[in-house]
């Protein structure tokens, strides 16, 4: 079976690989995906038990290095402020996403003619604008018409509740004048699909036990598999194989009991994030690629960019029951997006209006900041933060630099003896900056708001390395890029690249939502281009 | 006694050091004025370390053994022996010199403590996992838009 020849083989089954499966489904091509992960079963999840804080911070921390489920990976990201956070499984990291899901704005797209940095992407938001609103109605996508920092688009589901909360920070913002709008959020509001809305169980970010978020496993792949995609789960791949005249012919994997198979294939489709996917790129070395596959630009694992995050936690006098509600959506505020030089920095940053802590969250974090003594004075202290805080988080553009990157470690590996990746990463002078300002603003937002007490925690985050970009960029110069404007490698004209990877900028918002427009987009156009799919 | 040594039980603690234990987690988290929250001595929160965080019960008993032995030294008798005021002056002192002393303790205690139904209910919390039944969180006013959407577009034209 697994020497049969397939015609399109997709390596990785989370956001970007759930999309392109699903939609190359129509074509009645044999597809197949192969992901190291396997099936979660959302009866398992942490909500559904007493205990359920102490497991978030166990077999779903979102650091694989502390995780360390059979199905991940480790990444050496000790050279980095920023930690790598992922998930390894069927859905890929939409199991622990919080599902915040703005847009990119147009301007996101044409960052080397607006503001002269960096470079354009070959695409536009426009193009895109077709995939958004089909991904939106696929995975059941909620949110408020009308925004006024995003071209209009009309949300399918109504918008996530904000709250005593995001009134409350609406209000500083109207104190303010500045933008502020609910969050388009992948939680279902209303039944959709099949699947039940959401009850504001509240930790979104440990798997939803509801299944009202859209991760891909429950949003995407019952469709891919019932229009005949096979997904085969525990199968980890080791290399991509070419032959003689650069096409790839398939891929080395290993199963679960780590025995080695080559399954080949016409088309290979790489959907692993910015991090595995140039792992991958890099472990697939050849006598004609021996810098690693689809790599004779030199640029794959260059240009990481992981949004640099900063924090500002507002304390208020009356109880806001922030506790309740999906943990990372609420509302947002785009004030700061788009490039005003004035303020020491190009491009800009979102401000991601989110939920207090829970109980053991809040007392954790008090003990660790200094903010809940021990003694006497603790049940005071934690009667002050608990349900009557706010966090606001910035989410900054991280700009492309050559020399923050992604390579293959020369011991670390995985269990199966893939070499792991590591991680060289800097803070650029921009993003420490807009980090700066950022937290000045979110400040000046919380005390607007009527804070009595205002947190600017220290920033970046280190747990904050989500959203992996940028690493094998799109573009039309093959000296300059890695695939071509519709995902296609300028080196290897039967494989694709469909993630966060072909980024050519961050954008300044979490990036799932425009990681499956992208991944739809390339799936299109393959479809557009069946007959001569590899001139 | 050797810090490692178990006597007669499945303790991973020794009946001296769980004695210590007990007064240092009252000074972590003592009861409530109202007595509506207990202390943390009155949870399990060697239990919780134990299954949860097995990893961490050497530094614990290194930790235990050291405050005894400074109180042997400084006040000639063992920790549980002084009185309520010299016991958190010492503890004060050590954390002030080693702020990472007892500092994993700490974040134990609460972790289990916030997760024990009479401390849940007594902070206005159901004691039961968010699943099935989830939360109410209401919808919210609107029209606090009204400002946002007067001002107009913001994105920026390409």
């Amino acid at each position: 079976m697994a020497d049969d020849i397939v015609d399109v083989l997709i390596v990785g089954a989370g956001a970007s690989g759930a999309a392109v499966a699903w939609s190359l489904a129509e074509t009645r091509m044999r597809i197949v995906c192969l992901e190291q992960g396997g099936w979660m079963n959302p009866a398992e999840y942490p909500s559904t038990g007493r205990d359920w804080e102490t497991r978030a911070g166990k077999e779903m921390h979102p650091s694989p290095n502390v995780r360390k489920r059979p199905t991940d990976y480790p990444i050496n990201d000790g050279e980095s402020p920023i930690a790598i956070v992922n998930f390894n499984g069927v859905g890929g990291s939409t199991i622990l996403y919080s599902a915040h899901f703005p847009r990119f704005h147009p301007s996101d797209f044409r960052v080397r003619t607006l503001d002269g940095v960096a470079d354009d992407w070959p695409i536009d938001y426009f193009t895109l604008e077709p995939f958004f609103a089909e991904n939106d109605s696929n995975i059941g996508v909620s949110g408020l018409a009308g925004d006024p920092a995003i071209p209009t688009h009309q949300p399918p589901l109504p918008h996530i509740p904000m709250g005593r909360m995001g009134e409350t920070m609406g209000r500083g913002f109207n104190e303010l004048g500045w933008h502020w709008w609910p969050s388009d959020s992948a939680i279902i509001t209303r039944p959709h699909n099949g699947r039940d809305k959401c009850l504001n169980l509240g930790p979104c970010n440990t798997g939803c036990a509801q299944g009202a978020k859209s991760s891909a496993d429950i949003s995407y792949w019952p469709m891919a598999e019932r229009a005949g995609v096979e997904l085969r789960t525990h199968c980890r791949v080791r290399e991509i194989t070419v032959d003689d005249r650069d096409r790839a012919t398939g891929v080395t994997y290993f199963d679960a009991d780590g025995i080695e198979h080559h399954q080949r294939a016409e088309v290979v489709i790489v959907a692993c994030n910015g991090v595995g996917t140039p792992r991958l790129l890099l472990n697939s070395t050849s006598a004609r690629f021996p810098d690693g596959l689809a790599n004779r630009s030199g640029l794959v694992g260059r240009n990481l960019m992981l949004h640099p995050w900063g924090l500002v936690v507002g304390h208020f006098d009356e109880p806001l029951k922030s506790n309740f509600g999906p943990q990372g959506c609420c509302i947002l505020s785009q004030e700061f997006y788009e490039t005003d030089t004035d303020r020491g920095f190009v491009r800009g940053y979102n401000m991601q209006i989110t939920r207090g802590g829970p109980p053991v969250g809040t007392a954790r974090g008090g003990i660790a900041q200094g903010a809940i003594p021990w003694g006497e004075g603790h049940h005071d202290a934690f009667d002050r933060l608990f349900g009557r805080s706010i966090h606001l988080g910035i989410c900054c553009e991280d700009l492309p630099e050559e020399h923050n990157r992604v390579t293959l470690d020369p011991e670390l590996t995985d269990s199966n003896g893939i070499p792991a990746p590591k991680i060289s990463y800097t803070l650029s002078e921009n993003s420490r900056r807009m980090l700066d300002h950022g937290s000045g603003k979110g400040a000046e937002a919380m005390a607007a708001a009527g804070a009595v007490k205002v947190q600017q925690i220290p920033s970046p985050l280190r747990m904050a390395g989500w959203h992996l970009l940028g690493t094998a960029r799109m573009g039309t110069d093959p000296e300059r890029s890695v695939v071509n404007e519709w995902g296609r490698s300028h080196d290897v004209r039967n494989l694709f690249l469909v993630d966060g990877s072909v980024f050519v900028t961050s954008g300044g918002v979490n990036p799932t939502t425009t990681i499956q427009a992208v991944a739809l987009y390339i799936a299109d156009s393959m479809k557009q281009r069946l007959a001569n799919l590899f001139d | 006694m050797a810090s490692d040594e178990i006597i007669g039980s499945d303790s991973p603690l020794t009946a001296e050091q769980r004695d210590v234990l007990a007064i240092v987690l009252d000074l972590i988290v003592p009861a409530s004025v109202d007595g509506r929250r207990p202390s943390a001595a009155d949870v399990d929160v060697l239990g919780y370390i134990s299954a949860s965080e097995p990893g961490t019960l050497t530094e614990l008993r290194g930790e235990l053994d050291q405050l005894d032995a400074d109180a042997r030294e400084r006040h000639g008798e063992g920790f549980v022996a002084l009185n309520a005021d010299v016991r958190q002056a010492l503890v004060d002192d050590i954390r002030a010199a080693e702020p990472g002393f007892m500092r994993s303790l700490a974040i134990q205690t609460v972790t289990c403590y916030y997760q024990d139904d009479r401390v849940l209910e007594a902070i206005g919390v159901e004691a039961r996992p968010p699943f099935p039944k989830g939360y109410e969180v209401p919808s919210g006013d609107l029209t606090l838009l009204d400002p946002v959407r007067k001002r107009g577009r913001v994105w920026r034209e390409t």
